[in-house]
């Protein structure tokens, strides 16, 4: 019966899947104005109609959905109006530096808030507790914006510890050795920024969450039992607080591709995030196609995942169904 | 254990000297030069595929050359050595650099440039028009004459000055430049060779092409970089040269970096939908330009750094400025009058009301700046108080730049912020900027074809080769426009940058802007004498 849910699970996020995909087809060709305007228009160049219209036909957009489709799945995602190479290589540049930059914010983000929150709700009613959960909400407060920029002015500025733009020393001539390390030099404050911004989230969540299994009655069994106070408090208990955190992780996924854009503004690094901001401002249809559809199908294959994950961490939900 | 840790301490310790010792070694053997940007990428540096903006067009020059250059007091020799115009058979005659090769070391003749102008009438490049070119001919290996179908006066600026040249060899069989993606469509003869455009960071690399004509660049390598704090990336040294806002300039000096200040070749402008009511009415717009108090705009949202520019949109610092433009000082009360010779009349609560119905109308606002930069300003708030103490009320709109652009090119508009450069280079770009025969596709022409005097006029000065007789047509769409205003220029931002002097390279701006007027400091020449 259970396998039976998951294989219908299947057919439904296709559908969603195919959804998606119109969606990311269509809404991009809503927004106002065209690539040439947005070129054009207020370049240094003042073309005349007459060029205006040739330049129009070159970039026209005729294509239909089924041909999309089509394309689509032939891995054929067509060619960036500005810089006339494959979108599929531009989201390939940019993905390696999303991925580290923002993965590596929410793993560190959730493994320490989550430790975070269970040892503040273990310790419930402490001052470290209370200063913790104060803290913690001032913080949550906090836009990544005015965080970033403080970081950048103290740590690059005055301090100059480390480098306040991009993401390594363009071209420079340095060892494997020496690149990974200006590499992750470049990403101190970029990754701070974002994990001062998702600690707090995870904590909070996580604390409340245990705060509530804590009381539960087999967690005093475990305690009677006379089990060492980590035991307890891991095994027995966290495990159970675990689930909120898995759907707050999926929901972030979401956030992925775009979420660091003010992150990466401010320390001009490099990502899917920029990109789309450019290829929008450009009105570069085929490269925002490919970026939407790109992240919001990830999207769907993370939270089909879950689904998975979820019945593993926590067998009760497949019960339920 | 003890061992153990001792062990990785020193390998610690090596791995440190080790990547430490890269760095000086590196910077002893290069010398190279950093130029911060703010967005990054401006496309590859090709006649086909870079942005339309000038950032794009710099990009490009320092890859291929063009017959003649600017530096900061004007015209200078670049492929050509010397040039002359032959009036009797409105012929240009170049002759060509005898030293001049191509990256691939092919020699560059008479051959090349004939190919480029008849290459550019079958693939035009957006930059240059080349249709009033009859034909060009190779009199001998290093010298080619350019014959004109009818005199053409910003033959020096566009084709000379502007027209990068093309490898015959290499282009001869393209058919689609603009998907042709082998290295050697950047093959040219500047003094910088490309080596990479990385998309997705922003960056490029030149390195220099030690043979170059006009001798071996001062940098080994020029490397562009994104940088969306230059203020920072300048002060840590990160980068050597970067565009400015005027309020960093002090910190900067005291910092001991050099900073430097454009001419006035750049303007933000109010655009006015004169194709409808209520702007249709040249009184009006005379009263939208007395009711502007453009000091005022300039002291609260630049804080005083910018200067008020003139109705007659070229710039003040221009050599063919006429200095007897229409001014229109600051008068809400001369502007009430005219409002109420067309008809209006204050209602109970203060606002302009004609036939029952109020003058209400949309502003929409921007913060463009010079040279492709973005600024946060209140302009439009500005504007908005100003008008409404006349009694006109404002729907101030702020929306993101395409769909503004997009709004201004289909006339659903009454006002709008906007902004534009080239103040200062051909007025040419009178034409551009006024007629819709020249600028159509401009979002800050102000297409406005009403006056058969100023059509006229901007037709003869694009024939009139005669710098003096040219001046005085000039002179004369100045002083129409300003008084039809079909646009109203409000202010000329100041415009800055700042460069480490300790490299031993001097930036400047060049004389006119770059190529058609380009307000940024990365003249090629900087690297070169």
């Amino acid at each position: 019966m259970r396998k039976g849910h998951h294989i219908g699970l299947v057919p439904a996020y296709l559908l969603a899947g195919l959804v998606l995909i119109y969606a990311s087809y269509i809404l991009p060709r809503l927004l106002p104005g065209d690539f040439v305007t947005a070129m054009y228009s207020s370049s240094h160049v003042a073309l005349t109609a007459d060029q205006e219209d040739q330049i129009r036909a070159h970039y026209s957009h005729g294509e239909g959905f089924s041909r999309f489709l089509v394309n689509l799945l032939t891995l054929n995602w067509g060619y960036s109006y500005a810089f006339l190479t494959p979108v599929s290589g531009l989201i390939l540049g940019a993905l390696p530096w999303t991925l580290l930059l923002l993965g590596s914010a929410h793993a560190i983000s959730m493994f320490f808030g989550f430790i975070a929150g269970v040892e503040a709700a273990w310790r419930r009613g402490g001052y470290l507790e209370k200063a913790g959960v104060g803290c913690m909400t001032v913080l949550e407060g906090m836009p990544e914006i005015g965080t970033g920029v403080a970081l950048l002015l103290v740590f690059a500025l005055y301090l100059e510890w480390f480098p306040p733009s991009g993401a390594e020393t363009a071209y420079a001539m340095s060892s494997p050795l020496g690149r990974i390390w200006d590499v992750a030099r470049h990403l101190v404050l970029p990754l701070s920024t974002l994990v001062l911004a998702y600690f707090p989230g995870n904590f909070l969540l996580t604390r409340a969450s245990m705060v509530m299994v804590l009381r539960a009655q087999f967690v005093q069994t475990a305690r009677a039992k006379g089990l060492p106070p980590a035991r307890v408090r891991y095994a027995h208990a966290a495990r159970n607080a675990l689930l909120p955190m898995v759907t707050r992780f999926g929901l972030r996924i979401a956030f992925m591709i775009t979420g660091a854009l003010v992150v990466e503004n401010i320390y001009s690094y490099p990502g899917l995030g920029t990109l789309l901001f450019n290829a929008i401002a450009m009105r570069d249809l085929p490269l925002i196609q490919g970026i939407v559809l790109f992240s919001s199908l990830l999207v769907l294959f993370i939270n089909l995942a879950l689904e998975y994950v979820y019945g593993w961490i926590d067998p009760r939900v497949d019960y339920a169904y | 254990m003890k061992r153990s840790m001792t062990k990785l301490g020193c390998v610690f310790f090596i791995a440190g000297i080790y990547i430490s010792s890269i760095a000086p070694a590196a910077a002893s053997q290069t010398r190279e030069i950093r130029i911060a940007d703010s967005r990054g990428d401006w496309g590859y540096p090709n006649p086909y595929r870079h942005y339309p903006r000038g950032p794009g067009y710099i990009r490009m020059s320092w890859v291929f050359d063009t017959l003649i250059w600017k530096d900061q007091n004007g015209y200078i020799p670049a492929l050509a050595a010397s040039w002359s115009y032959d009036p009797g058979k409105m012929t240009f005659t170049f002759k060509l650099n005898p030293k001049a090769t191509w990256h691939d070391g092919q020699p560059l003749t008479a051959d090349d440039v004939v190919f480029t102008i008849e290459y550019f009438k079958r693939h035009p490049y957006a930059w240059i028009t080349v249709k009033d070119l009859d034909r060009a001919e190779a009199e001998d290996r290093r010298t080619v004459s350019i014959y004109l179908s009818r005199p053409y006066a910003p033959f020096l600026s566009d084709i000379g000055g502007t027209m990068p040249t093309l490898p015959k060899h290499i282009w001869k069989d393209v058919e689609n430049p603009a998907k042709y993606n082998d290295p050697k469509a950047f093959i040219g003869s500047g003094p910088y060779i490309f080596r990479n455009f990385d998309k997705t960071k922003g960056t490029y690399l030149y390195e220099a092409f030690k043979e170059y004509y006009q001798g071996r660049p001062r940098a080994d390598r020029l490397i562009y970089v994104r940088s969306a704090k230059p203020l920072v990336s300048l002060a840590t040294g990160e980068v050597d040269l970067a565009n400015i806002k005027p309020d960093m300039a002090e910190p900067l000096r005291q910092q001991g970096l050099a900073v430097i200040q454009d001419e006035r070749g750049w303007n933000k402008k109010l655009m006015i939908n004169h194709s409808r009511s209520p702007f249709n009415d040249k009184r009006l717009r005379t009263a939208l330009a007395y009711a502007i108090n453009r000091q005022e705009i300039i002291d609260k949202s630049h804080r005083g750094l910018a200067a008020p520019a003139s109705y007659g949109l070229l710039s003040i610092d221009h050599e063919m400025y006429n200095p007897k433009t229409p001014t229109y000082p600051y008068s809400p009360a001369k502007a009430c009058e005219l409002i109420e010779s067309a008809g209006y009349r204050k209602g109970p609560d203060g606002y302009l009301v004609r036939d029952g119905r109020p003058l209400k109308i949309e502003l929409l606002s921007s913060n463009i700046t010079v040279a492709g930069e973005r600024v946060a300003d209140r302009d439009g708030e500005v504007i908005k108080k100003q008008l409404a103490a006349i009694g006109i009320q404002v729907d101030l709109v702020n929306m993101e730049q395409a769909t503004t652009d997009s709004r201004v090119k289909n006339w659903q508009f009454d006002l709008a912020v906007s902004g534009h450069g080239g103040l200062c280079g051909d007025p040419r770009m009178l034409n551009e900027m006024i007629s819709s025969q020249y600028g159509a596709g401009s979002v800050n022409s102000a297409r406005y074809d009403a006056d058969p005097e100023l059509n006229r006029l901007m037709e003869d000065q694009m024939r009139e080769m005669d710098p003096e007789k040219r001046k005085a047509i000039v002179f004369r769409i100045q002083q129409i426009y300003a008084q039809d205003l079909p646009a109203i220029s409000l202010y000329y931002p100041d415009s800055m940058a700042a460069y480490n002097p300790g490299k031993g390279i001097r930036w400047y701006y060049t004389k006119g802007g770059i190529s058609k007027g380009i307000p940024i400091p990365q003249n090629k020449m900087s690297l070169i004498k």
